[in-house]
Order: C-alpha cells, then sequence, then structure tokens
C-alpha cells in the first residue's frame, strides 16, 4: 500500500524563533488511521498546519498525495487531497447557513452550484444532518457543529482528512457518534487528540509527540499499554 | 436547547418574491434617491413611499417599521434640536431633511434583509458585481457577530459570577476595557484560524454560492418603477427648488 502522508526530517521554527516541529520522519499508508497524541504545545496542530501547506516550509521534507504542501503549485491542488477538520468547529463554518457552508469547498474546487448541493446534501445526510442545510451554524448544539465540520471536509472527498481534538466539547452522546461516524468513514485519518480512549476507539497506530519532537511511533494496542511512556509525556492510560 | 432553534423565516410577501438582485438594484436606487432630494415635498414622499413598501410590500409590523424609524432618528435628534436654534428655520430645515433622508434609507435596508434571506442577499450582491471578497467579508461578518455576541455574553456572565457590577467608576472602566480588548484580541486569533479553514477548503478570494436566480418580466418592471419613482421625485425636487 502506498504512502499517503510521508515526512523525512519534517521540523519547523516559527517567525519568531520559537521551534515548534524537531526534525522527524514518519509515514501514513492510504486508509490507515492513526492518532496523534501529545499534551498542549506538543505540535499537533503545526504538524496539521504543515500538512495542509497553511504553514510555509522548506520542499523536500513532506510528501501528502504525492504533492509536496511546500512548493506554490502543488499547494494549490491540495485542498482537493487533504482536508482539515479544525478544533473549533466555530472557526471552521462561517457561512449563514449549513447547506453554504458544507458547499463552500465543492465550489471553490469548481463544481457547478447544482453539484455542489447535491454533494453538500449528501454529506450533511452522511454525518447525521439530513434536512439540516437551511440551518444556521450558530444555533446548532456543540455535536452538530462538529458533524456539520466534517460535511463540510468530506464534501471535498480528500484522500487524507486530519482531525484536531475531534471530541473537545461534546458530551458522552456526541462523542459515541462521532466515534461512530469515524469509523464508518473511508480513506485515510489522522487525529490530533488528547483524548486516549477516542484515539483507541478510532485509530490502529500512536504518534506520540512532546514538545515538538516524535517520541514514539507503534500499535495503539501496545503503546496504550506503556504506562510509563505516557506517564513520561504527559499523557493518562486510556 | 439549540435544536428547536431556528431563524423566523422571511414573511412571504410581494417583495420577499421579487428577484434578489432586482431587488437590491431597486431599493439601492431609491437610497441614491433620498440623498439626491432636498426640499421637503419630496422627500416626505420617498419617506412615505418606502414606509409603504415595507408595510404593504414587505408585509413587516407597522410597529416594527415606525420602532426602527425611531431608533434610526435618534442619534440626529441633537440636530433637530440645535440648529433650529443656531439657524432658525433654515437650520430646522437642514435637519429635518438629514433626519428624513437617514430614516428612509434605513426603513430600505429594513426592507432589503427583512424580505431577503442573507445567503440570497449576498449571492445578488455578488451578481451585481461586488467584489467577492467584499462579499466573502459581509458573509463572514454576519456569522461571527453571532460568536462574538456568544463570547461576550460569557464573559458578562463570568464577571458577574465573581461579583463584578456595573458602576459609574473607574474600576468598571478599567474592567469593561479589559474585557472589550480580550474580545478583540480573541477575534484577531479566530480571525487567523477562520482564514486558515477558509483556504484549506480552496478558498482564493472568489465568492460562489448556491443560489440560482429566475428573474421574471415582475421583477423588471418593479425596478423599472422604483427607478421611474426616483427620476420623478428628483424632476419633482428639482422644480421645487427652482421656484424657492
Amino acid at each position: 500500500m502506498s504512502d499517503a502522508l510521508s515526512a523525512r526530517q519534517l521540523a519547523h521554527t516559527y517567525a519568531d524563533g520559537r521551534v515548534a516541529l524537531h526534525p522527524m520522519t514518519f509515514a501514513v499508508r492510504a486508509g490507515e488511521r492513526v492518532a496523534l497524541v501529545g499534551p498542549n504545545g506538543a505540535g499537533k496542530t503545526t504538524l496539521f498546519l504543515r500538512v495542509a501547506g497553511v504553514l510555509p516550509g522548506t520542499p523536500g521534507h513532506l510528501a501528502v498525495c504525492g504533492l509536496d504542501p511546500a512548493l506554490a503549485a502543488h499547494r494549490s491542488a491540495l485542498p482537493a487531497k487533504v482536508g482539515i477538520v479544525f478544533q473549533n468547529p466555530d472557526d471552521q463554518l462561517f457561512a449563514p447557513t449549513l447547506r453554504e457552508d458544507v458547499a463552500f469547498g465543492p465550489l471553490n474546487l469548481g463544481a457547478t452550484a447544482a453539484a455542489a448541493v447535491a454533494v453538500a446534501e449528501e454529506m450533511l445526510a452522511r454525518v447525521g444532518l439530513p434536512g439540516a442545510g437551511d440551518r444556521t451554524p450558530h444555533k446548532l448544539s456543540g455535536g452538530e457543529k462538529r458533524r456539520a465540520a466534517i460535511a463540510g471536509v468530506l464534501a471535498m472527498r480528500p484522500e487524507v482528512v486530519l482531525l484536531d481534538e475531534p471530541s473537545m466539547y461534546l458530551d458522552p452522546r456526541g462523542r459515541r457518534e462521532l466515534i461512530r461516524l469515524l469509523n464508518g468513514l473511508p480513506g485515510t485519518m489522522v487525529v490530533a487528540t488528547h483524548d486516549l480512549k477516542f484515539a483507541a476507539e478510532t485509530c490502529q497506530r500512536v504518534l506520540v509527540l512532546d514538545a515538538g519532537h516524535l517520541v514514539a511511533d507503534g500499535p495503539t494496542a501496545t503503546l496504550f499499554t506503556n504506562a510509563a511512556l505516557l506517564d513520561r509525556h504527559g499523557l493518562e492510560l486510556p | 436547547m439549540t435544536l428547536a432553534l431556528r431563524d423566523p423565516p422571511a414573511p412571504d410577501s410581494p417583495l420577499a418574491r421579487w428577484d434578489a438582485r432586482w431587488k437590491l438594484a431597486g431599493l439601492l436606487a431609491l437610497s441614491v434617491g433620498a440623498s439626491l432630494l432636498e426640499t421637503p415635498g419630496p422627500l416626505a414622499a420617498l419617506l412615505a413611499l418606502t414606509v409603504a413598501l415595507a408595510v404593504v410590500g414587505g408585509r413587516i409590523a407597522v410597529t416594527a417599521v415606525v420602532g426602527r424609524a425611531l431608533l434610526l432618528a435618534l442619534p440626529v435628534a441633537p440636530l433637530l434640536v440645535v440648529l433650529p436654534l443656531a439657524d432658525g428655520r433654515r437650520g430646522g430645515l437642514v435637519a429635518a431633511t438629514v433626519s428624513v433622508r437617514l430614516v428612509a434609507v434605513g426603513v430600505t435596508a429594513l426592507v432589503l434583509v427583512r424580505t431577503t434571506g442573507f445567503p440570497t442577499l449576498l449571492a445578488a450582491a455578488q451578481a451585481l458585481r461586488v467584489p467577492g471578497v467584499l462579499v466573502a467579508v459581509a458573509q463572514a461578518a454576519y456569522r461571527y457577530s453571532f460568536v462574538l455576541a456568544g463570547e461576550a455574553r460569557r464573559t458578562r456572565v463570568a464577571l458577574r459570577t465573581r461579583g463584578f457590577r456595573l458602576r459609574s467608576d473607574r474600576r468598571t472602566y478599567q474592567t469593561v476595557g479589559y474585557s472589550v480588548g480580550a474580545l478583540l484580541v480573541r477575534s484577531a486569533d479566530r480571525a487567523e484560524t477562520v482564514a486558515a479553514a477558509m483556504r484549506v477548503r480552496g478558498f482564493t478570494g472568489a465568492f460562489h454560492t448556491t443560489v440560482a436566480f429566475r428573474t421574471t418580466a415582475a421583477d423588471v418592471v418593479g425596478f423599472a418603477a422604483a427607478v421611474a419613482a426616483v427620476a420623478g421625485l428628483v424632476a419633482w425636487d428639482r422644480g421645487s427648488a427652482g421656484d424657492e
């Protein structure tokens, strides 16, 4: 199976000199489910923003579905390949109705209005919000906002989906529904989370990040029984 | 709780059924007309026309129209007192002209927003060649005004739970200043994330919409009537100004 995502000596330093990622190397195979775990400030969001081409980087360190996010020519093609579900759904849901919001990506990719509406309705139904196209984002519950944000990303039919703290702000029922939804989705998925129980229920493999270093990479079942490792890096056994 | 809440649908009315592009252009013409008129007769006629549009054409409750009109007149109320004292009848006329213009434009805007869904209004603006970035900014501003209002509400509750009460003292002003400052800083942070979220979904500055329009003869007639009304009022206005 080919790699959907591969990083080779990937590092990132912000303009103010803060080192967010120290050189790290890993690969995620197509179709794989990987959890990216670590304490606050570990570099999870920075890694996502590099993968999606939002943060600038040096060419040659990262390949996402055959594209290098550091190259301007490749970056314009990235939205069709990689989708990010942001930590706070309010950062993502910006349109006045769910239909407009979910159709936003397909329209940007050149879909006709009719096709974009069709895919928006399909994706809203898929995430458990059938017929909710006319609803306004600010009147949704936290779980509904999260699912609407996922619909907005799925509508672009990306090969890789990155989810940043997807279980945050969710009540147990919303969390359970989200796990069911994610486990039913096809494609490659990387889930950044503090919620190790959530990671254990959605991912087969774990990357542990701490202070910008990739400190462990292995099967979920193995790493999540290593209490010493988790404790060392500010995590708790699920 | 939030599951049960929805935006009230725009009431069905002749204006709600008017193609939003022609409606926007027609109401824009009325607003421009308001800024061109200078004599009391034509201005009063325009105000009466906009109120009639709101109440009859848009089926907006009279109380809502009057309430908004009074609210709009509030900022210029001092002019109505000061200018007649400073410049006699001429000052009074200037104050009345400014007030009526403002109220007429405000009522026109009320008609527009109460008879047109926001996505449709944005699509109409885009169809009338308003730059895509401006339309996208308007869209985001509308959406995030609710988010910011929610954050302001939470901040107020948090302050109250720690014993804060609004008073006319230095500490109150300082606290309010800190809260507003924090809200602005959070907004700036959020703006960056929102922009990133839009870019990763392929946004490059162009505004796209799923709203489709279909023009009928009635839409064009409505627009032509608005333009004709403005032209007639301007002609009357110029004639009245010449007589004086």
